[in-house]
């Protein structure tokens, strides 16, 4: 098969959720010896931005983007490995420590951004749900973060991202991090009362925010 | 036996209530807590609350078992007290409900997703929405209320599990986004697949809650109603949360243009309504007003 059309099928599958096919063509694509890097770019990364844009447009939800994040999951399952082996790392966009905040249990946003932003190409430490404040910063400093990314379900928990940030100032880190926050309460406004570095919406337009904020490498 | 819910429903509007976890946390709930724990800890608080939204004119109270199924309760380690929880819901609500007013037995979605984007089955969230269903009817609910449903299939496992579980009506609403394309869930269910599944599967009423303000809720109302004869419920926001520099939360949108839009959603098709987040007996009260005019 032609490396392009390898491309081209590999970005339907990832478009159309199918874990198995995004991986057995990794395995053909390593079998063949391609540029397993140019197999992410050209093939894979095509594939989760027009997942993104099929979600803007209000054709796809939630289920789509699971199972096109899974199968994106599926695929550099297989090619890490391989990678690895020849001393080459996948292009990441950053490191992100995420999870809900203190007091909050909901973490199904929470889990669609993780899922999103690792299928963007970001090194993702979910922390789960209902974490404390210390343990975001600790596992920020511990895998040298990029970005905090906080999640809050309820008004009254929300007021925690805001106690994070100045958490981060009193221990002069907060130049280290980016923080982002999300969630059904939280707006811009809200970012920047809670002094966050960025909000988004959902969890497409999080990858992207993030992207936008990501170190330049 | 004595005029129902449904019977109501055919003379008029019925008036439900408005927000409970708001309500509760300005009595104290701390950050964290089980809201339904307080049905055993503090359960004068939550009667006094049920007090206030009859008080206000409401027809109908919902108990404070929103996340009383024993998979959302796990997340604060009660599991094991799902039974008590709900009953103790239930119980209290009955012993304040006036004659000829209602208990509706709230049920809210698990947090979690049925296979393949999570790890439940159907079988499991139809016996968890069950035994919610057995101890709310216990308790003394009059009908059951499955809220704020994202996904269909979750919505019709509670409908079934309830149904198995209890002889009361069953009444669900589902929570709808606004894209370009028209009003689906967060899992895509359209309105039209929504309401004929639920209608199909034996739901009593149907309708929508929160996600949408009371504006934006009239025209999903006219949407649901081109779909279904059942009784429509709708229970709007008040708009989105705006955190104040005093660090109180309000909503944007205020009360007066909240139920500026309640008889636009009456004449829309919706026979139920009521509140959701944002909402008070505040609300509620000048809900009654508006309806009491509309029928005077």
């Amino acid at each position: 098969m032609k490396k392009e059309d390898l491309y081209l099928q590999m970005k339907k599958a990832i478009v159309e959720g199918d874990g198995a096919g995004a991986g057995r063509l990794a395995g053909e694509a390593v079998k063949a010896g391609l540029d397993l890097l140019e197999v992410i770019e050209k093939g894979y990364v095509p594939g989760i931005q027009k997942v993104g844009e099929l979600w803007e447009q209000g054709e796809y939800f939630l289920p789509e983007l699971i199972s096109s994040a899974e199968a994106m999951k599926a695929a550099m399952a297989v090619l890490n490995p391989e990678l690895q082996r020849s001393r080459l790392q996948a292009r990441t966009a950053g490191k992100v420590v995420i999870g809900t905040i203190e007091g909050d249990i909901h973490d199904i946003g929470k889990n669609l951004v993780s899922s999103m932003l690792q299928a963007g190409g970001f090194e993702v430490f979910d922390l789960g749900a209902d974490v404390k404040l210390e343990r975001f910063i600790e596992k920020a400093e511990s895998v040298g973060a990029d970005f905090i990314c906080l999640s809050a379900l309820l008004t009254t928990t929300m007021v925690n991202q805001k106690r994070l940030v100045a958490l981060l100032r009193e221990r002069n880190l907060r130049d280290r991090y980016k923080v982002l926050v999300g969630g059904a309460p939280a707006s811009q406004r809200w970012a920047d009362e809670a002094g966050a570095d960025g909000y988004a919406e959902n969890a497409v337009a999080a990858v992207k925010l993030a992207k936008s904020l990501a170190p330049k490498r | 036996m004595s005029r129902s819910i449904l019977d109501l429903v055919r003379q008029r509007t019925v008036l439900l209530d408005g927000a409970m976890g708001t309500e509760l946390m300005a009595r104290g709930l701390p950050q964290g807590t089980c809201p339904e724990s307080w049905n055993v800890e503090k359960p004068a608080v939550v009667e006094e609350i049920h007090r206030r939204y009859f008080e206000a004119g409401s027809d109908v109270v919902s108990t404070n078992s929103f996340g009383g199924s024993r998979i959302k309760l796990a997340g604060h380690g009660l599991e094991g007290r799902t039974a008590e929880l709900n009953l103790a819901a239930a119980r209290l609500a009955r012993v304040v409900t006036p004659a000829g007013r209602y208990v509706a037995g709230s049920m809210g979605p698990t947090g979690k997703f049925l296979k393949p984007q999570g790890e439940f089955a159907e079988g499991e969230f139809e016996a968890v929405f069950a035994e919610q269903a057995r101890a709310l009817a216990d308790g003394g609910a009059d009908v059951l209320l499955i809220e704020t449903q994202y996904d269909l299939r979750e919505a019709l496992c509670a409908l079934r599990g309830a149904r198995r579980s209890s002889p009361l009506s069953v009444f669900v609403t589902m929570t709808f986004n606004a894209v370009p394309r028209g009003y689906f869930t967060l899992m895509g269910d359209t309105v039209a697949r929504c309401m004929q599944e639920l209608e199909k599967e034996g739901a009593r009423a149907v309708g929508a809650n929160c996600t949408l303000n009371s504006e934006q809720m009239t025209g999903l109302v006219k949407a649901m109603r081109q779909e279904t004869r059942l009784p429509l419920i709708a229970q709007a926001n008040a708009g989105q949360p705006v955190l104040g520099s005093d660090g109180r939360v309000s909503y944007s949108q205020g009360l007066e243009d909240y139920v500026r839009f309640v008889p636009d959603l009456i004449r829309a098709g919706a026979n139920i309504v009521g509140g959701c987040c944002g909402t008070s007996p505040a609300y509620i009260r000048a809900m009654a007003e508006s309806i009491s005019r509309r029928t005077a």
